[in-house]
């Protein structure tokens, strides 16, 4: 039994059939096209992955990420051109600051480091871009489902004073301990 | 003479000159631990002025509103005066726009308890960073010896003790936007969770679009925050916001050198809308 399967034996409540999402956000000039070679070159990898194209990895919005993560996603990727070789010039150097900060707040709040990840990928390496999504796929497997709360929990309401005594009762922002003094 | 006869005596002065046509300080309310924001344009109003250690309220985010009058004079301590930094630097109003009277500050009390503030607890920079005259002296007092010590408490829980952490705090959130609304970053004409159409942030209150929001509130602001603590002070859910804040701020520090926004008007841009070619690389 591989670490994977023993992982995903050892969750509680996570059917058998359960497979993970995962959401590739890449740059249509460099990892959509390596994406696409891949494609031609009849490279086989999970089918669990969604590929969004963006303009450019300087588009990748964080709201993007939040948004994905709360509508049921396991995993996000973002995909871009190798720093130097952006076709906007300069828009990678952007997301690579924006995203170094973004990862680190994500696990800050408690998210696995896996769940959200960040490579470059160019237009010709399909292999890279294969065995990527190929990684990804199986950290988030052995991770499991994302279990982020989405709603608020339930909790009792405090109980509400009734009677005279709360009607007589002085409001303590009107009487300050040194007037009543 | 104190600072606050000083601060009446100037507004009057420069209310009735024509100098400014608004000032903005503080009044008490009922007792003297209750004070609000003040705007006044009549120079007999000069009296009702107040400068005390219950002036809680940073005024920054007024110069904005009230900018559009004409010149407006203003009182700042550090914190109020970083703020306005800020609002020239982010080109919200100009420097020609505003009088500053600066004062040095110790540190505001809770009305209730009569203790220091958490913001003031922290603060690095009690004496104003600009101003036109200063009322009184600089207070000069000693800065606090660990800038990221929440921070670096939450960053040695577990990875899940973290997660519910969070997850706390969103459950709280009402998302009544005063945090926002505080902050002397926030100055977008249109804020995105006012954008319905777009619904950026849907309308529920649960924990999924509080989590959303209070993000995309933190990345926003990250590298133009300027630790002033008014978002944790005006949260009526008390929630730790400044951990959010300071994260980012500590990453930035670690990561792009060592810096401290809105210090000076010609400060160098932010670290989020630059970039270096030899930052370090982790996506490889």
């Amino acid at each position: 039994m591989s670490v994977v399967e023993a992982n995903k034996t050892a969750q509680v409540g996570v059917p058998d059939s359960w497979e993970p999402k995962v959401i590739a956000f890449c740059c249509h000039w460099c990892t959509y096209t390596g994406a696409d070679l891949a494609g031609l070159n009849r490279m086989n990898y999970p089918a669990n992955v969604r590929v969004l194209r963006i303009p450019c990895s300087g588009r990748m919005n964080p709201q993007y990420v939040i948004e994905a993560l709360n509508k049921g996603c396991d995993g996000v990727l973002v995909c871009g051109c190798h720093p130097g070789d952006c076709h906007y010039v300069t828009g990678n150097y952007y997301a690579r600051r924006r995203m170094m900060i973004f990862k680190r707040l994500l696990e800050y709040e408690g998210l696995e480091p896996e769940r959200f990840q960040v490579r470059w990928i160019s237009g010709a390496e399909a292999g890279k871009f294969r065995d990527t999504v190929m990684s990804v796929v199986e950290q988030v497997r052995a991770l499991g489902p994302l279990n982020l709360t989405r709603e608020i929990p339930q909790f009792e309401l405090p109980a509400v004073p009734d009677g005279q005594e709360a009607f007589n009762a002085v409001p303590e922002e009107v009487m300050p301990e040194e007037v009543s003094a | 003479m104190t600072a606050q006869d000083t601060i009446r005596a100037r507004a009057r002065e420069l209310l009735e000159n024509g100098e400014v046509t608004t000032f903005i300080g503080w009044e008490s309310g009922r007792f003297e631990n209750q004070t609000t924001p003040l705007v006044i344009t009549d120079a007999s109003d000069a009296d009702k002025l107040v400068c005390n250690e219950y002036c809680v309220n940073t005024l920054a985010k007024y110069a904005r509103d009230v900018v559009t009058r004409g010149k407006v004079g203003m009182v700042v301590r550090g914190c109020d005066s970083r703020g306005i930094v800020r609002l020239i630097n982010d080109q919200v109003i100009n420097r020609e726009d505003v009088y500053l009277i600066g004062v040095g500050c110790a540190g505001v009390r809770d009305r209730k308890t009569g203790e220091l503030l958490k913001k003031c607890a922290e603060c690095r920079h009690g004496d104003p960073v600009i101003c036109d005259e200063m009322a009184g002296d600089a207070a000069g007092r000693p800065q606090p010896s660990e800038r990221f010590k929440e921070v670096h408490e939450v960053e040695l829980m577990t990875q899940p003790e973290r997660s519910r952490y969070f997850e706390g705090v969103y459950a709280k959130c009402i998302r009544c936007y005063a945090c926002r609304d505080v902050c002397p970053c926030c100055t977008c004409r249109e804020c995105f969770v006012d954008q319905r159409r777009e619904n950026w942030v849907g309308k529920q209150n649960n924990v999924a679009e509080n989590r959303f929001y209070s993000l995309t509130r933190v990345m926003h602001i990250a590298d133009r925050c300027i630790e002033c603590g008014e978002c944790e002070r005006a949260c009526p859910m008390g929630l730790p916001l400044m951990k959010l804040n300071r994260k980012v701020i500590k990453d930035l520090n670690d990561l792009f050198g060592e810096f401290e926004s809105s210090m000076t008007l010609d400060e160098e841009p932010g670290k989020l809308i630059t970039y270096d070619l030899v930052d370090c690389e982790e996506f490889m």
